[in-house]
């Protein structure tokens, strides 16, 4: 089981995060929606362990992972939120020192690595330097980087950004399928129609403090809406209709 | 009045999209470019233009000492000639800015020219390509004439100032200054556009993919060029003052020759091959411009008016070569941390263009000192036997060996796209880095080598078996303490971590590798011409290298265990730390 424990995060006093908990069963997927700058980032950082937390704990199988974060790490499978990676490795240079750092065997990795490739149609372009992939291209060496080791614990911060019709859709049956196989999956992203559907718990937050956590048809019945309009009641004071009629007069006058 | 018409014109002119195109392409070529998004070294356009000024103007404050009236005096030396001695001077005075300007067109190379990011960004808008080119091109022209003022600025203050200090004469100072600053300023621009005409021949002339692979070799071998040309300002003015007749043909080669020619000219200095070298500067500099900017255009349309149609297919592919890793991995290579990291060191080292250039200046270096010494070697000598024997020859290993393993680990404090670093950052643990092991194998497995097989090569025929087992293996053992010493408490992957902050024992660090150098490549090359001859002598330098064994290995077991884990950010060290013993 994944829990994070009344997790708060500061930064020079101001608090990002506060008192959040949760807990990740087996074959869970968490969806954690919010606005910008809700906490959602720090809350995956600290979930990841590249953020230590300033109160509170994130405990794996009942050990707090900052105890030995190495071994967490190892069934961790990690995709942040922008695609930053090294534009002068090439896509297979790339997941090899990956799969490396991760202690692979050899001839398993290049096995898994050549498959994933394929399937997500980053053959071609294996040898080719990453700085001349697209952003959709990047996102998916991130994907495979993330599932190549077949880790227990999946944290995916706006997988999509850049996928194409068809990687998104492959995309969203294998984190349903994932949560079938029993792994933890905990879901960060802006998309609520992908959280609503491939996910099995949602967690909203605004200005760092969890103010919706529950399975999703709970919510949407709770309030009796869609989650999209769940969300909004939720977390957004403004009428959206209005601001985009505004804008419609503003582009009118100019 | 015309204050205010020209604030009124200068606002509408920089309000105008033209105006505007300028300032973006300004600000490009200062802080970025090039169609891959590597992070450059971001220093900040004022911090960059204080840095390019301050080695003009530390070389002139030196030469106080040089010129002083009261120094003469005390130093015996009366009725100097003024301008005779200030001669190797301001030769010097023209090859450095020609280096720093250089050296900035070669740093900013990619961002000279609008790329695919531009392309993206105008092409879609409407300003036509023509009203980009001249845009750009008048930024180019900007940053030209701002870096050579910039470079030159201190130097022709200072310098004249520093050379009239015996003179007491205002006209002297002014005439000195004057064509001084004529000869540094032109020198400057003839540099920048010597290399944005290779650029823009480049650009002519090859396909988009070639270009790639082909600007980094070309670029290398500018930067070689131009530490060549500073490393001649030892040479040169004695070389020039002593020429006799017609023009020596290796002048063309060294065009700063036609620039202290010019300078020397316009003293009524000149002899009457400088004469003749001082009339290619301003037919030089004109050609020189009409050809970059004709290659310039030409190269704007096959690229950029093109971007559109070579968009696909300009990607440089890199097939792996798996026999080369997995021989050293399982020989030298043993955990995972260092295999995956290794590769990660040697790959960046090979392709991240800022990491390149400063291997590429560094070897250039090493290459001019080995040639120098090699040179000196063979002064007075008869045979190639003898000049080996030479403390002189004798020292190229260690100069080579020593210049490249400190090249190797300042490039490993420069951060190759910081953001990228996260990779790392999840996934090494760092209570258990092999930072210290990784960076000694990195630097030991790329320097050495090559260097003991050609040390062993050359004093096996030139010397006999004797003579280069005992060099080959000094040099060796001097490499390897060397770099057990450089790596003490490292504790960085190379290339992830923000720069080093400047620390005030970082000048004492410059001192004592000043005098480390002379210690490791002078002194031990000095001891073995005299002791290789009787072999036992050799057994001398045991105590000095179990000395230089230990004391890295005493520092890195009394190392805390708080500076054992692994960095990815450089920070001021704290006075007080703080133990947070209430949470």
């Amino acid at each position: 089981m994944l829990e994070a424990i009344q997790l708060t995060k500061r930064y020079s006093s101001l608090p990002a995060v506060q008192d959040l908990s949760f807990r990740l069963q087996p074959g869970q997927v968490l969806g954690c929606l919010g606005p910008n700058g809700s906490g959602k980032s720090t809350t995956v950082k600290m979930l990841t362990g590249l953020l230590e937390p300033s109160r509170g704990v994130v405990r794996f199988n009942g050990r707090a992972i900052q105890e030995d974060l190495a071994s967490y790490r190892m069934h961790l499978g990690y995709v942040p939120e922008e695609a930053h990676l090294y534009p002068y490795l090439t896509g297979w240079e790339y997941l090899e020192m990956v799969g490396t750092l991760r202690a692979m065997n050899r001839d398993r990795m290049y096995l898994t690595i050549d498959s994933l490739l394929q399937l997500f149609s980053l053959h071609p372009a294996r040898h080719a330097t990453i700085g001349t992939y697209s952003k959709g291209m990047r996102q998916r060496i991130l994907l495979i980087a993330a599932i190549m080791h077949d880790p227990d614990i999946f944290i995916f911060d706006e997988p999509l950004s850049g996928l194409d019709v068809t990687s998104a859709l492959i995309f969203k049956n294998l984190v349903q399928a994932l949560g079938r196989s029993g792994k933890f999956v905990f879901y960060c992203s802006h998309v609520l129609e992908v959280v609503e559907k491939v996910c099995t718990d949602v967690l909203i937050l605004r200005k760092g403090v969890v103010i919706a956590h529950d399975s999703v048809t709970n919510i949407g019945k709770i309030l009796g809406q869609s989650l999209e309009n769940t969300f909004l009641h939720l977390v957004d004071d403004v009428d959206t209709m209005d601001v985009a009629r505004d804008i419609v007069e503003v582009m009118k006058a100019a | 009045m015309i204050r205010e018409i020209v604030r009124q014109e200068w606002e509408y002119r920089r309000d105008r999209p033209f105006g505007r195109l300028v300032q973006l392409f300004v600000a490009r070529i200062f802080r970025g470019g090039g169609d891959t998004d590597t992070e450059g070294i971001d220093l900040g356009v004022g911090l960059v233009l204080t840095l390019l000024a301050l080695p003009g103007g530390f070389v002139s404050i030196f030469l106080f000492d040089k010129y002083g009236s009261l120094l003469q005096w005390l130093r015996g030396q009366t009725n100097v000639d003024t301008l005779l001695i200030a001669f190797p001077d301001e030769y010097f005075f023209i090859v450095l800015p020609m280096t720093v300007t250089g050296a900035i067109a070669v740093w900013r190379w990619d961002a000279i020219f609008p790329d695919r990011r531009d392309y993206m960004n105008l092409a879609h808008l409407p300003v036509a390509t023509r009203t980009i080119f001249f845009a750009n091109l008048l930024a180019v022209l900007f940053l030209v004439g701002l870096v050579a003022l910039d470079v030159n600025a201190a130097s022709c203050v200072l310098f004249p100032m520093v050379v009239s200090a015996s003179q007491g004469s205002l006209m002297f100072f002014l005439k000195f200054g004057a064509v001084h600053a004529i000869g540094v300023l032109l020198s400057s621009i003839f540099s920048f556009l010597a290399v944005f005409a290779i650029l823009g021949l480049l650009m002519a002339t090859l396909p988009p993919r070639l270009l790639r692979r082909v600007s980094a070799y070309a670029r290398g071998m500018v930067v070689v060029y131009l530490v060549t040309l500073l490393c001649t300002s030892f040479i040169i003015p004695d070389l020039l003052r002593r020429v006799k007749g017609p023009v020596p043909s290796w002048t063309l080669l060294f065009p700063s020759c036609w620039f202290v020619s010019l300078c020397q000219l316009l003293r009524e200095r000149a002899n009457p091959a400088m004469a003749e070298l001082a009339k290619l500067c301003v037919p030089g500099v004109a050609v020189l411009a009409v050809f970059a900017f004709g290659a310039y255009a030409i190269g704007y349309r096959r690229h950029f008016v093109r971007i559109a149609e070579i968009a696909e297919g300009t990607s440089v592919t890199h097939a792996p070569f798996p026999w080369r890793w997995s021989a050293l991995e399982q020989f030298v290579l043993r955990t995972p941390f260092q295999k995956g990291c290794f590769r990660f060191v040697g790959k960046t080292l090979l392709r991240s263009e800022a990491h390149r250039l400063v291997l590429t200046g560094v070897g250039g270096l090493a290459l001019v000192l080995a040639s120098q010494s090699l040179m000196r070697a063979f002064e007075g000598m008869k045979s190639a036997r003898q000049a080996a024997m030479t403390s002189d020859a004798l020292s190229i290993p260690f100069t080579v060996s020593f210049l490249l393993i400190m090249g190797l680990r300042i490039v490993f404090e420069i951060p190759a796209d910081l953001r990228s670093n996260w990779t790392f950052q999840l996934m090494l643990d760092s209570d258990h880095q092999e930072c210290e092991p990784l960076a000694r194998r990195v630097i030991l497995l790329l320097t050495l080598p090559w260097i003991l097989i050609i040390t062993f090569a050359a004093y096996l025929y030139l010397e006999g078996p004797v003579v280069a087992v005992l060099h080959t293996a000094v040099v060796g053992t001097w490499s390897c303490l060397l770099t057990n010493i450089i790596v003490v408490r490292f504790r960085k992957l190379p290339f992830t971590c923000s720069l080093p902050v400047f620390k005030q024992h970082s000048i004492v660090i410059l001192i004592s590798l000043c005098f480390g150098f002379l210690i490791y490549a002078g002194s031990t090359a000095e001891f073995e011409s005299t002791a290789l001859s009787h072999p036992i002598r050799m057994l001398s330098l045991l105590p000095v290298a179990l000395m230089a064994w230990y004391i890295p290995r005493y520092l890195g077991k009394n190392t805390i265990d708080l500076e054992r884990k692994l960095i990815f950010e450089e920070g001021a060290t704290r006075s007080v730390e703080l133990l947070r013993l209430s949470e």
